[in-house]
C-alpha cells in the first residue's frame, strides 16, 4: 500500500510538472529545454525558507513567485530568439541554475544538499504520513489541472495555438505575439515551481544533483509520449513513465549491477524519445486536426 | 489614408525599395503592380511593420507609423493577408475567425477569473458574427474543418473573412487572386466590392491585369524598387514605360 | 602580469579546441539548418574512443590510436544522420530538436554505462611545460595548437578551393535548388557529417588530452560551441573559429576576477550578453 501510494504521490508530482510544460511546449510552440530550472528554483526556495521557519503557506507563495519571476527574467532576453537558438538558451539556462545551486554554498550547501526538509503544514493541517501528502499531491494536481485547462481553453488559449501555427499570421491579426509567449512562460515556470516544492518536501532532502537535464529530458518524454498539445497526454504519460521509473528502483539488484542500471534507465529514455519522434510523434492521444501529410513548418 | 514618403530599403547592397513616394489619396481600391521582384511586398512589409525602414515616412490616418511593430499597426486598423495564405492549420475554420477581433477580453489572463460573464458574451457575438461571414463566402459548410484540409482558393476566402472579422479601416491585399482557379476569382471580386462598398479602404498588389482594371480606382507601378508610374488603370496600361518594365530587361 | 600572459595562452589553447567545436556545429547547421543537440556527445565519445583503444586490452599508442579514433567518431555521426536525422528531414522542427535531444541523452549515458561515472584520463605523466618569457607550455599544448591550425587549414582549402566544399555551400545555401542543379545533397550531406564528426572528435581528444574525460562533458561544451557559433555568425566558419578564440579567451581571463566554479557558465553568459546587444542576428524570422 504504501508503495502504491508513493507512486501515486510521485506520479501527481510529476503531472503538475509536465502539464506546466505542455503549456509551453505543446500549446505555444517554445522549445524550453531547461524547465528543470524552475522546478529546483521551487524546491530551493521552499525548501530553505521553511528551514528557516517561514510558514509553508508563505514559503509556498514565494517559491512559487520566485518560480514565475525567474521565469520572467529569463524569458525576455531569450524569446527574441528563434526556435533551436531558444532551446540551446534555455538548456543552457538549466545547467546554470544547477550551477548556482552547487556552488553558491553559503546559500544552498552546495553538494551537500539540504536535509530534513519539512512536511508542510498548510492552514494548520499537517500533511505528514504518505495518505495525508497523497491528499495533498492530489489538491493540487487537481487544482493545476483546473486552471490550464481553463487558459487553454479560453480566446487566451487561442492565440497560443494560433502563434504555435503561425506567429507571423499571429502577428498580423494585432495580437502582440512576444507578450503571450511572455506569459505563457511565466506560468508555466510558475506551476513548475509548485511540482518542484511539492516534491522537495515529500522527499525531505534535496542537492543539486536532483536537477540536471535527466528531469528535463523525463519530463519531455512525458509530454511528448502522452500526446503534447492535449489536455490528458501529460497525465497518461507522467502515469506511464513514472511508474516504470519509480518500479526500477525497487528492482533488487545484486550489488556489482546496481551502477548500470540509472544509466540503462535513462539510456532507455533517450532511445525512447529518439524512437518516439521518428516512429510515432504524436505520442498516444493525438492532438485533434493533425492531418497526415501537413507540408512541415516553413521558415522557422 | 496611407502615406508613404521617400521610403528606402536596402538589404546587403542591394536596394530594395528606393526612394517610394505614394498615397492612397481618398480613393478607395488602389493597386500596386510591377514585375516579380520590383519591391511590391517589400513594400507592404515596410508598411505593416514586418521590415524596418532605412529612411523615409509612413503614416496612416495621419499618424506616423514607422517603427511600430506589426501587431500595432494591425491594431490601428490596417490588416493585411499574404502572398501564401497564412492560415492557421490545425485549427478550424471557426477558430481561424474567431482570432480575428481585437481586444477580446478573453485574451487578457486576469479577465479569465474577474470577467467570465463578458467574456462569455464576447464569444457569444463573434461566434454569430463569424459564423455570417463565413457563410457570405460560402464556407458555412466548412465551419468545423480544420483550415489545413481546405483547399487552396477556399483557403484565400478563409483568410479574407478573416480580415473582415477583425473589422479593419484598410486592407493590404498582397495578390489575392493568385493561385486560385477563374470562378473563385470572379467571387473574391465580388467580395472586394462590397466590402469597399461598406466603407472599406483597399491597397491592392495584384499581376492579373483583369483584375487591377474591375477594382481599382488609382494604380502604382513599381520597378526595381522606384516608382516609375501612376495614374488610372487604363492609363496606366497604355503607359509605355510600364509596359517596357514589364516586357524589358 | 606573467599571471596574465599565462591566462592568455591557456585561454588561446582552450580557444583553438572551442573553435573545432563551434565549426562542426556550424557546418551541421549550415548545411542541415538545425542545431545538432547532440554534437557535445560526438565531441564526448571521440574522446572515449580514443580513451578505448589506448587502454588495456588494446593499448594502442597515441599516434597510432588517435586515426582509429577520429574514424569511429565519423561512424557514429553517420550512423546517426542515417538512422535518426534523415528520416526526420522533413519533419517539424521541434520533433528534429527532441530527437537529438534524446540521442543526446542516449549516448552520454551510453558512455556512462560503459565507462562510469569517474573522471579518467588518458594517463600521461604530467610533463613539465617548456618556458618562454615567462610562460609555460607543454609539448601537448604544442600539439594542440598544431593541430587545430592544420585542421584549420584544410578546412578552409576544402571549403573554398574544392569541388565538395562549393557543393556543401550550395546545399547550405537552398537543399532544393542544389539537387536541381545536379549537386548530389545525399554525398554532400554524407561528407558534411564527416567533417563535422572529425571536428568534433579530434576537439574532444585534445580537450581530454588537456584535461579529462567523463560522460558529461558533452553537454557542457555544446554550450561552449554554440556561444561560440553565435558570436561569429551561424553557418560563418571563420566566425566559429573567432568565436571559439573569444571564448576560451574569457574563460581564462573571466576566471582571474570571478570565481572557478562558474567557468563554465561564463560562455553562456557571453551567449547571453550577445542576445541582449546584438539580438536582431537572430530574430525570430520576419518576413
Amino acid at each position: 500500500m504504501d508503495l502504491f501510494l508513493h507512486l501515486c504521490i510521485m506520479i501527481l508530482i510529476y503531472i503538475i510538472f509536465a502539464l506546466s510544460l505542455n503549456l509551453e511546449v505543446g500549446y505555444t510552440g517554445l522549445f524550453n529545454f531547461g524547465h528543470v530550472a524552475f522546478f529546483g528554483i521551487g524546491a530551493y526556495a521552499s525548501a530553505l525558507l521553511t528551514l528557516h521557519h517561514v510558514p509553508f503557506e508563505l514559503s509556498l507563495l514565494i517559491a512559487l513567485a520566485m518560480a514565475g519571476s525567474w521565469g520572467f527574467l529569463l524569458s525576455l532576453p531569450s524569446l527574441r530568439l528563434r526556435g533551436d537558438y531558444f532551446g540551446i538558451a534555455t538548456l543552457g539556462f538549466g545547467e546554470i541554475i544547477r550551477m548556482i545551486f552547487q556552488n553558491e554554498v553559503w546559500l544552498t550547501k552546495g553538494p551537500m544538499g539540504l536535509p530534513g526538509i519539512s512536511k508542510p503544514i498548510l492552514f494548520s493541517y499537517r500533511f505528514a504520513t504518505l495518505p495525508q501528502y497523497f491528499l495533498l499531491a492530489l489538491g493540487f494536481a487537481i487544482i493545476t489541472f483546473l486552471i490550464l485547462r481553463i487558459i487553454l481553453r479560453s480566446p487566451f488559449g487561442r492565440v497560443l495555438r494560433a502563434i504555435r501555427e503561425d506567429e507571423v499570421a499571429t502577428e498580423a491579426l494585432g495580437k502582440n505575439v512576444f507578450r503571450f509567449r511572455i506569459k505563457s512562460f511565466v506560468i508555466g515556470s510558475f506551476f513548475a515551481g509548485l511540482a518542484g516544492t511539492l516534491w522537495g518536501h515529500y522527499i525531505t532532502f534535496i542537492s543539486p544533483g536532483d536537477f540536471t537535464l535527466l528531469e528535463t529530458i523525463l519530463v519531455l518524454l512525458i509530454i511528448v509520449l502522452g500526446g503534447k498539445g492535449t489536455e490528458w497526454g501529460p497525465v497518461i504519460g507522467a502515469v506511464l513513465l513514472i511508474f516504470f521509473q519509480e518500479s526500477l528502483r525497487f528492482l533488487r539488484l545484486p550489488a556489482e549491477y546496481t551502477r548500470y542500471l540509472a544509466p540503462l534507465q535513462q539510456m532507455i529514455f533517450g532511445g525512447l524519445l529518439v524512437l518516439l519522434m521518428i516512429f510515432r510523434p504524436e505520442g498516444i492521444i493525438k492532438e485533434k486536426g493533425k492531418v497526415e501529410n501537413v507540408r512541415s513548418e516553413t521558415g522557422q | 489614408m496611407l502615406e508613404v514618403k521617400r521610403v528606402n530599403k536596402s538589404f546587403g547592397g542591394i536596394r530594395a525599395v528606393s526612394d517610394c513616394t505614394l498615397g492612397t489619396k481618398g480613393y478607395r481600391i488602389t493597386g500596386l503592380i510591377g514585375p516579380n521582384g520590383s519591391g511590391k511586398t517589400t513594400l507592404f512589409n515596410l508598411i505593416t511593420g514586418f521590415l524596418s525602414l532605412d529612411k523615409g515616412e509612413i503614416s496612416f490616418k495621419g499618424e506616423r507609423i514607422n517603427g511600430y511593430l506589426p501587431h500595432h499597426v494591425a491594431e490601428c486598423g490596417m490588416v493585411r493577408t499574404f502572398q501564401l495564405a497564412r492560415i492557421f492549420p490545425k485549427m478550424t475554420v471557426l477558430e481561424n475567425m474567431l482570432l480575428a477581433p481585437s481586444h477580446q477580453t478573453g485574451e487578457r489572463l486576469w479577465s479569465l477569473w474577474l470577467k467570465r460573464n463578458r467574456i462569455r458574451e464576447e464569444e457569444r457575438k463573434n461566434l454569430v458574427k463569424a459564423l455570417a461571414l463565413i457563410n457570405t463566402v460560402g464556407l458555412f459548410h466548412l465551419r468545423d474543418q480544420f483550415a489545413a484540409n481546405l483547399s487552396y482558393g477556399q483557403q484565400k476566402l478563409l483568410e479574407l473573412a478573416r480580415i473582415l472579422m477583425a473589422e479593419p479601416e484598410m486592407i493590404l491585399l498582397d495578390e489575392p487572386t493568385a493561385g486560385i482557379n477563374p470562378s473563385l476569382i470572379r467571387k473574391m471580386m465580388e467580395l472586394i466590392l462590397k466590402m469597399r462598398d461598406s466603407g472599406k479602404v483597399f491597397f491592392i498588389i495584384e499581376h492579373n491585369m483583369d483584375v487591377v482594371i474591375e477594382l481599382c480606382d488609382w494604380v502604382f507601378v513599381l520597378d526595381n524598387g522606384e516608382k516609375i508610374a501612376e495614374g488610372k488603370p487604363k492609363e496606366i496600361q497604355n503607359d509605355p514605360r510600364v509596359i517596357e518594365a514589364y516586357l524589358g530587361v | 602580469m606573467e599571471f596574465l600572459l599565462q591566462s592568455i595562452l591557456n585561454g588561446i589553447l582552450a580557444g583553438c579546441i572551442y573553435a573545432l567545436f563551434a565549426m562542426g556545429l556550424t557546418l551541421i547547421y549550415g548545411v542541415l539548418n538545425f542545431v545538432n543537440f547532440a554534437h557535445g556527445e560526438l565531441i564526448m565519445w571521440g574522446a572515449y574512443f580514443l580513451y578505448l583503444l589506448m587502454e588495456k586490452p588494446i593499448g594502442l599508442p597515441l599516434f597510432l590510436a588517435f586515426i582509429p579514433a577520429l574514424f569511429f567518431t565519423m561512424i557514429l555521426g553517420l550512423g546517426t544522420d542515417r538512422f535518426i536525422f534523415k528520416p526526420l528531414r522533413q519533419a517539424n522542427r521541434l520533433t528534429l530538436l527532441i530527437a537529438s535531444l534524446g540521442l543526446s541523452f542516449l549516448l552520454r549515458n551510453g558512455a556512462q554505462f560503459f565507462w562510469g561515472a569517474e573522471i579518467r584520463t588518458y594517463g600521461f605523466e604530467i610533463k613539465r611545460g617548456m618556458r618562454f618569457w615567462g610562460v609555460s607550455i607543454t609539448s601537448n599544448q604544442v600539439a594542440i595548437i598544431i593541430a587545430s591550425v592544420i585542421c584549420i587549414a584544410l578546412l578552409y582549402l576544402l571549403f573554398y578551393k574544392s569541388r565538395l566544399g562549393k557543393s556543401m555551400r550550395a546545399v547550405s545555401d537552398s537543399l532544393e535548388l542544389a539537387r536541381v542543379v545536379g549537386i548530389n545533397s545525399r554525398r554532400t550531406i554524407q561528407f558534411t557529417w564527416v567533417i563535422a564528426s572529425i571536428l568534433a572528435g579530434l576537439g574532444g581528444i585534445l580537450l581530454a588530452l588537456d584535461t579529462n574525460l567523463q560522460p558529461g562533458m558533452g553537454l557542457i561544451n555544446l554550450v561552449k560551441a554554440f556561444a561560440a557559433t553565435l558570436l561569429g555568425g551561424v553557418g560563418n566558419l571563420w566566425g566559429a573559429l573567432l568565436g571559439g578564440i573569444v571564448i576560451g579567451l574569457a574563460e581564462n581571463l573571466g576566471v582571474l576576477v570571478i570565481s572557478p566554479g562558474y567557468k563554465d557558465a561564463i560562455a553562456f553568459g557571453i551567449m547571453v550578453l550577445m542576445l541582449l546587444v546584438k539580438p536582431s542576428v537572430l530574430f525570430r524570422n520576419q518576413e
